[in-house]
């Protein structure tokens, strides 16, 4: 690999890095409140993509209004999925894990009746041009992720950390029964849990619309890689989700420039099986007493 | 201020609670003691209302409370500090009193209260950026009160303050204990330690497997041949 390629695909790493990074935290959120894995949560990356797909390339919205459309619709969709789905099933997590897979089929099934399947819908690239480091060019629809992804995570860690409501739900996580105790009303926590962790996804597919085939399947590839993800980071641990996204968007893009995306794929599992091995709670994941 | 009317309570077709009643006036300690499973935490959980009771009523300050969600319990004046302390472990100490007072929105009293915790329990002011997962049991036990203090109850439910603590660390717990009645907090007290329950309250309650078996003045209730056997082992 020489340097240019070298340098290239570096880029490439963070850029993959930080979309993991914002998708899994969302995901790991959401488990932490509810104890239940989202499996829907690729379709909320796709439905995001979409909003962008409709609203910029259809419509023709301004492409940062178009994004930012992505967050009362997904999160919309996330509060959806608790009310209708994960509140019901809340003392049945085969139930849950069910219906959750189910509405992400259904989400597929209905943006390919109304938007089309098969063919991929084309969103032109809003930022012309390229960032030139020293003969590698990276187009700045792909270094705009890297800025966005952080903003979303300083955000998120702010509201957690510094916002009575982020306490409450750090608190809701922890130990629900003494949170209840306290006043905070579990069903509003959920719920919000939810909505944050659909913005978060839908900002990622938004971002993500224009350099990234936008399809009604999506959402497929992205789930697997943030479940091993969340997994590697130790399932409830936001610091750890940050920390297994930055690596595996390094392994991934390294071995797909170097082999190809499949062998990617098993790269990806293979270390999260190692690490599981290593350390079964996670790369920052605790061990519940 | 509180009465328990013949209140059951059930986990799945098995009774826990079977038809108790316990009034407890303003400003005094009560306690509820009784030996392993004699229902002490079912009745605590049944009166916050994290377990609904399956019969009888729950009277708080002449409304009926029974059936309503923790929160609003919380909301109407009745703090609890659950057995094994359950302090938030990942949040500081800080933040779990902060918790306390999650419902209230008057900033200033809020302040106000966290300065008379802190001269309750200094060792929290000075371990306030802690978290409290990392803290020892009495110091744990101390956070679980405060912050259920934090909420300005008008009635603190403490379910077994004592469990696991060092004697010493027990005598430091109870000292507080009784200052706060002294500045007239209510107080309802489940204690194994029946020792240190009948120095704390003036009234108890015996429970045995679900039920009232005895109760009383404790300066009676120390004297009696059977509760001097079986609970104060003397
Ligand atoms: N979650 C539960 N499911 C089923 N039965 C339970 C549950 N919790 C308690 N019990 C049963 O209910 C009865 C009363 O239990 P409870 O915890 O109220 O007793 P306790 O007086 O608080 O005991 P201890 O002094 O050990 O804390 C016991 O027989 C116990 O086995
Ligand atoms: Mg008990």
């Amino acid at each position: 690999m020489d340097s240019a390629t070298l340098l290239q695909t570096f880029a490439n790493s963070i850029v993959a890095g930080s979309i993991y990074a914002v998708i899994a935290v969302g995901l790991a959120m959401a488990f932490g409140v509810m104890k239940m894995a989202n499996f829907a949560h690729g379709e909320f990356f796709m439905v995001g993509a979409y909003t962008v797909y409709v609203c910029y390339g259809l419509m023709g919205w301004p492409f940062p209004v178009a994004v930012l459309m992505a967050i009362p619709v997904v999160a919309l969709l996330g509060v959806a999925t608790e009310r209708f789905i994960f509140r019901p099933t809340r003392e049945n997590v085969l139930a849950g894990f069910m219906a959750t897979a189910g509405l992400a089929l259904i989400l597929q099934v209905l943006i390919g009746q109304i938007w089309g399947v098969g063919l991929m819908r084309s969103v032109p690239t809003p930022y012309m041009g390229a960032l030139d480091l020293g003969g590698v060019r990276i187009g700045w629809q792909r270094v705009l992720v890297i800025p966005s992804a952080i903003a979303m995570l300083f955000a998120l860690w702010y509201f957690l950390y510094h916002a009575k409501a982020g306490k409450a739900l750090r608190a809701c996580a922890q130990d629900p029964e003494t949170a209840r105790l306290q006043g905070i009303n579990i069903n509003r926590m959920t719920m919000l849990a939810m909505a944050i962790s659909g913005a978060l996804a839908g900002l990622a597919g938004a971002l993500m619309a224009p350099i990234h085939p936008v399809t009604p399947y999506m959402g497929h590839g992205i789930i697997l890689t943030a479940f091993i993800v969340v997994v590697m980071g130790g399932m409830e641990s936001i610091a750890g989700a940050i920390l297994a996204a930055v690596l595996l968007g390094f392994i991934h893009t390294f071995v797909t420039t170097l082999s190809d995306a499949v062998t990617a794929q098993m790269v990806g599992v293979a270390c999260m099986a190692v690490v599981l091995i290593v350390r079964p709670q996670g790369l920052l994941g605790r061990v519940k007493a | 201020m509180l009465s328990l009317k013949d209140v059951w309570a059930h986990y799945g077709s098995v009774a826990a609670v079977k038809g108790i009643s316990v009034e407890v006036a303003e400003a005094e300690i009560v306690t509820l003691i009784g030996s392993n499973g004699a229902g002490k935490t079912t009745t605590m959980r049944t009166i916050c209302g994290l377990h609904k009771p399956t019969k009888g009523e729950i009277l708080f300050e002449g409304k009926r409370i029974n059936g309503l969600d923790p929160e609003k319990i919380n909301a109407l004046g009745i703090a609890m500090v659950p057995e094994g302390r359950h302090v938030f472990p990942q949040l500081t100490v800080m933040e779990n009193l902060e918790m306390g007072a999650y419902l209230r929105k008057d900033a200033a009293g809020i302040r106000r209260d966290l300065e008379e915790m802190f001269t309750h329990f200094p060792i929290l002011k000075e371990r306030h950026k802690q978290l409290a997962g990392t803290m020892s049991g009495g110091q744990q036990q101390m956070v679980a009160m405060a912050r259920a203090l934090m909420s300005g109850p008008k009635v603190l439910l403490l379910d077994e303050p004592s469990l696991g603590l060092s004697p010493l660390m027990t005598q430091q717990i109870a000292k507080i204990i009784k200052k706060l009645n002294e500045i007239g907090r209510t107080i309802v007290l489940v204690e194994q330690n029946a020792r240190l329950a009948f120095l704390l309250a003036k009234r108890a309650y015996v429970m045995e497997i679900g039920r009232i078996s005895m109760s009383g003045l404790t300066v009676d209730l120390k004297d009696d041949p059977k509760v001097r056997e079986t609970y104060l082992g003397v």
